[in-house]
């Protein structure tokens, strides 16, 4: 009993992950139909350059390695602002460069296109940083905190908050907020959205922004829990895809749902046979779009012929 | 001198035998020309790339599906051909075709999923089969042996004797240019044409008679068998395999070789070439290799989107035209018959629909709708904008199956069969929206649905039997005698989608004819036509219907309609209103209110597409 709900609460902080990257992945796929599957790499980014943020606000010099009393909740704020405008500008590049070229065109060269960029990326990260994993500490501390028995770590409660708040935000400025409706006038159509005067192109490379800068904050978010590696970022990216499809790619709340429900999934098999993690969550991806391929939460599209 | 070069090399280029026998004898010298043993590695692991983008090529370029999972079907052939050699003692030979089958199975796990998702989900899916295999392989250590690997793989013999590297880059080159030799087989025939309609539009392959699953996980076999052979050589040359080399990386490199090629038959080779030498070329400075695939993935597609194979054909095409050949086409007298005789059942009814009911979340565009078509009557199915015509006619070819209801065809039960099926039991259709074959010829469109369900396997094509060439000629004769039959025979070499709207049309409409359909329906055959092209398209609906062959037709053409319909079904709001003669129906009060009420001259919905309705689509 114990065991499973420390599978639970385990779950629920690298669900939050997951969903933050799911939700990256959704609001690119509503506004242009696209993916960035370099998201992994860019919470990479993200970890990394907040890493480097803290050692430079803790006056320590690139490659020393971070203590305890070197993090503090506000210089681990400030980081992530700093990974936040580093995101935002990689965001737009990726747009720009890998993206743009390719929208509407049919096929799906921007697949092609988006992983090259992350190839890149994660190369880049490679030679600044090193293949060694770097630490960070948790701005909370490193205590265990007993629920019935269960131990939680300070951090995995802080990954759970803050991802339940940016979805609360997120939810309300996307259907209460004018920026927010026009984001979501371009997901339903962008040729008529445009006629309505929305700024399209304005609205897209928000979307990109706003997807990179939810990788950014996943990374930031993980680090302390997992350490900060170039080589993390594939798995996750590709565990948010999953979450996303079992959620629902066209549904914002659907993706945050899966994101928590293959968390649980995953700690709860991990309690059983650890090296049967990646199949059960691929396998059950499979049974999902077997049964419902548009997700547990998402509306079936018609394709019209 | 320049002249018989010149002649030379347009010989090689139009005759593909002679070009195969030099290209095998260069392949024959070229070992004994190299002394380095690097150099004989180089192009042993050219070759044995190759032979895995070759089958990457026809999923990829032919079939139009991405896949970054092909790591883990290389990994299913190294292991299988390890396990078997270095622990099961097997015999080298008989390890290698073990490699190729066990590799051909997990290609068809890893095509399940591509009946269900498309696009970028299909491609994350695929990426996740690569990464579970690498964690199988790392984690496992029995009996993978983990990051140690398998040692003491044994190596292909010939005579009883292991092979030295020199014999290995012939063998390697053996095997690539029988790969070649067997693909161009299947791809200049009826699978690669029916593999390029399935990436042009798969509802339309569907209509044609071609099982577009079935073509899939085709595609998917063919690319996990070279990428199995190509693994199961590898790991047998180096004698040894760790889970170290299959990572994403590999299914990246593997894709990419293929998408730099580009989709023609050469492509895989030049993008094998290009990549290994590269790679050789690369490897001092391993942190500038991976950028530079980095870059190859990110601009590639970009200044080249048909591949280094697509760049030079064009720069051929500008320059030399003369070595562009098409096949002519045979010049066969008569005209064209429809073959199939008509079909009813005891009553004397072709097809019977009862109760169709179909939704989509709240809208309902058919309700409780019942249908019955009589053989050789031309049958007109009219009503407003959003009446549920199109719906109908998409359950009736089995394009959309209904929630509720039966249709039965000659008194056998259709309603749950495959689009495919339905098209084979005589029941053919257009659209509404175009759906030609984009990037084919208008013959190969017709070709495309006369060969889609021909008699001839997977293996005669493959070998080129004489059964499978003499049902290619028939095919092109009758495709010709198709073509002066609604008049594009003048047309034939050039690509579908370059023909005037009128005549892509026609094509269409004689694609549906390829089917030899008993019953031929066409959704708004006259819509975008100017009053000359509806007068033609009348008479071509006349001589079709005289010919024994049952219509269905959708149209706001009133005239078009009056003047070539038996019978008249009216639809509003996905429910019958009225049916009968035209004369009948013409003077129903409900019609006359319903659709007829305007005037007849000012007809504005009739050349514009509709709007679309459904929830969530864009």
């Amino acid at each position: 009993m114990t065991d499973l709900l420390q599978a639970l609460l385990s779950g629920l902080a690298l669900g939050g992950i997951y969903a933050l990257v799911a939700l990256g992945f959704s609001i690119t796929q509503t506004t242009t139909r696209t993916l960035n599957f370099a998201q992994g790499e860019f919470l990479v980014v993200g970890a990394l350059v907040s890493v480097a943020a803290l050692l430079l606000l803790s006056d320590k010099g690139q490659g020393a390695v971070l203590s305890a009393a070197d993090v503090t909740l506000w210089r681990y704020g400030l980081a992530l602002l700093v990974s936040l405008v580093v995101l935002s500008g990689m965001g737009v590049l990726l747009y720009l460069a890998a993206v743009r070229p390719f929208v509407g065109a049919g096929g799906m060269s921007w697949v092609m296109s988006t992983i090259g960029f992350g190839i890149i990326v994660q190369n880049t990260a490679l030679m600044l940083w090193g293949p060694a994993p770097l630490v960070m500490p948790s701005p909370l501390g490193d205590s265990v905190i007993r629920i019935a028995g269960a131990g939680v770590r300070a951090q995995e409660i802080l990954v759970f908050a803050v991802t339940a708040l940016v979805m609360l935000l997120l939810d309300h400025a996307l259907r209460r907020t004018k920026v927010g409706k026009a984001v979501r006038a371009v997901a339903a159509n962008p040729q008529a959205a445009a006629l309505m005067g929305i700024n399209v192109s304005a609205v897209v490379v928000l979307a990109f922004v706003l997807s990179s800068g939810l990788a950014g904050l996943a990374g930031l978010l993980i680090a302390p829990i997992t350490t900060a590696s170039v080589f993390m970022g594939l798995s996750i990216a590709l565990k948010a895809f999953s979450a996303a499809i079992v959620g629902g790619l066209t549904s914002p709340r659907g993706c945050i749902a899966g994101g928590f429900l293959l968390g649980c999934v995953e700690a709860g098999v991990g309690l059983w046979r650890a090296e049967m993690r990646e199949i059960t969550i691929f396998g059950l991806i499979i049974l999902v779009l077997v049964f419902k391929p548009e997700g547990l939460f998402g509306r079936p599209v018609f394709e019209k012929v | 001198m320049r002249v018989t070069m010149q002649t030379l090399l347009q010989n090689l280029a139009r005759s593909h035998g002679a070009a195969f026998a030099a290209v095998a004898l260069l392949a024959a010298l070229l070992p004994l020309l190299l002394v380095n043993e690097f150099h004989l590695k180089i192009v042993f692991t050219a070759a044995m790339y190759y032979v895995a983008a070759s089958g990457i090529n026809v999923l990829v370029g032919w079939n139009g599906q991405k896949s970054l999972g092909h790591a883990g079907l290389f990994a299913a052939g190294a292991y299988t051909a390890a396990l078997l050699t270095a622990q099961a003692g097997w015999n080298p030979w008989a390890a290698l075709l073990a490699a190729a089958v066990v590799a051909g199975l997990f290609g068809v796990l890893i095509a399940l999923p591509s009946l269900r998702v498309k696009g970028p989900s299909l491609a994350m899916v695929t990426i996740g089969f690569g990464i579970v295999v690498e964690k199988v392989l790392t984690e496992w250590q029995e009996p993978f042996g983990g990051q140690q690997g398998i040692y003491g793989v044994l190596p292909l013999t010939l005579g009883g004797r292991p092979l030295d590297m020199r014999g290995w880059a012939w063998v390697m080159l053996g095997f690539a240019l029988a790969t070649h030799w067997l693909l161009r087989r299947l791809l200049v025939g009826r699978h690669g044409r029916a593999f390029k309609a399935v990436q042009a539009s798969e509802v339309a392959a569907e209509s044609v008679g071609i099982p577009v699953y079935r073509s899939k996980v085709l595609a998917f076999v063919i690319s996990a068998v070279t990428c199995g052979v190509a693994g199961a050589l590898m790991a047998q040359q180096n004698q040894y395999i760790n889970s170290d080399f299959i990572s994403f990386n590999l299914s990246v490199f593997l894709l990419l070789l293929a998408l730099i090629g580009g989709p023609s038959v050469l492509g895989p080779a030049l993008g094998a070439i290009v990549l290994t030498l590269l790679d050789a070329f690369l490897a001092r400075w391993p942190g500038l290799q991976h950028f530079t695939y980095g870059a190859l993935l990110l601009f590639a597609l970009y200044a080249m989107p048909q591949g280094l194979a697509g760049a030079l054909g064009g720069f051929v095409q500008r320059w030399w035209p003369r070595l562009q050949r098409t096949q002519p086409l045979p010049d066969v007298p008569g005209e064209w018959r429809p073959a199939s005789a008509m079909v009813a059942d005891a009553s004397g009814v072709m097809l019977r629909a009862t109760g169709l009911y179909k939704a989509y979340g709240g809208v309902v565009p058919t309700r409780d709708v019942d249908v019955l078509l009589r053989p050789g009557h031309v049958h007109a199915l009219i009503g407003p904008n959003g009446a549920g015509k199109t719906t109908l006619l998409n359950m009736l070819s089995g394009t959309v199956k209904p929630d509720k209801g039966v249709i039965e065809f000659a008194g056998s039960d259709i309603t749950r069969l495959s689009a495919s099926r339905i098209c084979g039991l005589g029941i053919a259709r257009t659209f509404q929206n175009l759906r030609l074959f984009g990037g084919m010829s208008v013959v190969d469109n017709l070709l495309v649905a006369l060969t889609a369900r021909a008699e001839t396997g997977f293996l005669a094509q493959l070998l080129g039997l004489p059964a499978a060439r003499r049902q290619e000629q028939a095919a092109r004769e009758e495709a010709v005698r198709l073509l002066r039959f609604v008049g594009l025979l003048g047309r034939a070499q050039e690509p579908a989608t370059s023909l005037p709207y009128g005549l892509q049309r026609r094509l269409e409409l004689a694609r549906a004819l390829a089917t030899q359909p008993r019953l031929l329906m066409l959704d708004e055959p006259a819509a975008g036509l100017n009053p000359q092209e509806t007068a033609e398209l009348t008479a071509l609906i006349r001589r079709i219907g005289q010919m024994g062959i049952t219509v269905l037709l959708i149209e706001h053409h009133m005239d078009l309609v009056m003047a070539v319909s038996d019978h008249v079904l009216v639809l509003d709001h996905g429910q019958k209103i009225a049916e009968g003669t035209p004369r009948q129906v013409r003077n129903d009060p409900q019609v006359i209110a319903a659709y007829l009420g305007v005037d007849e001259d000012d007809e504005p919905v009739a050349a514009q597409p509709q709007p679309h309705k459904e929830p969530g689509y864009a």
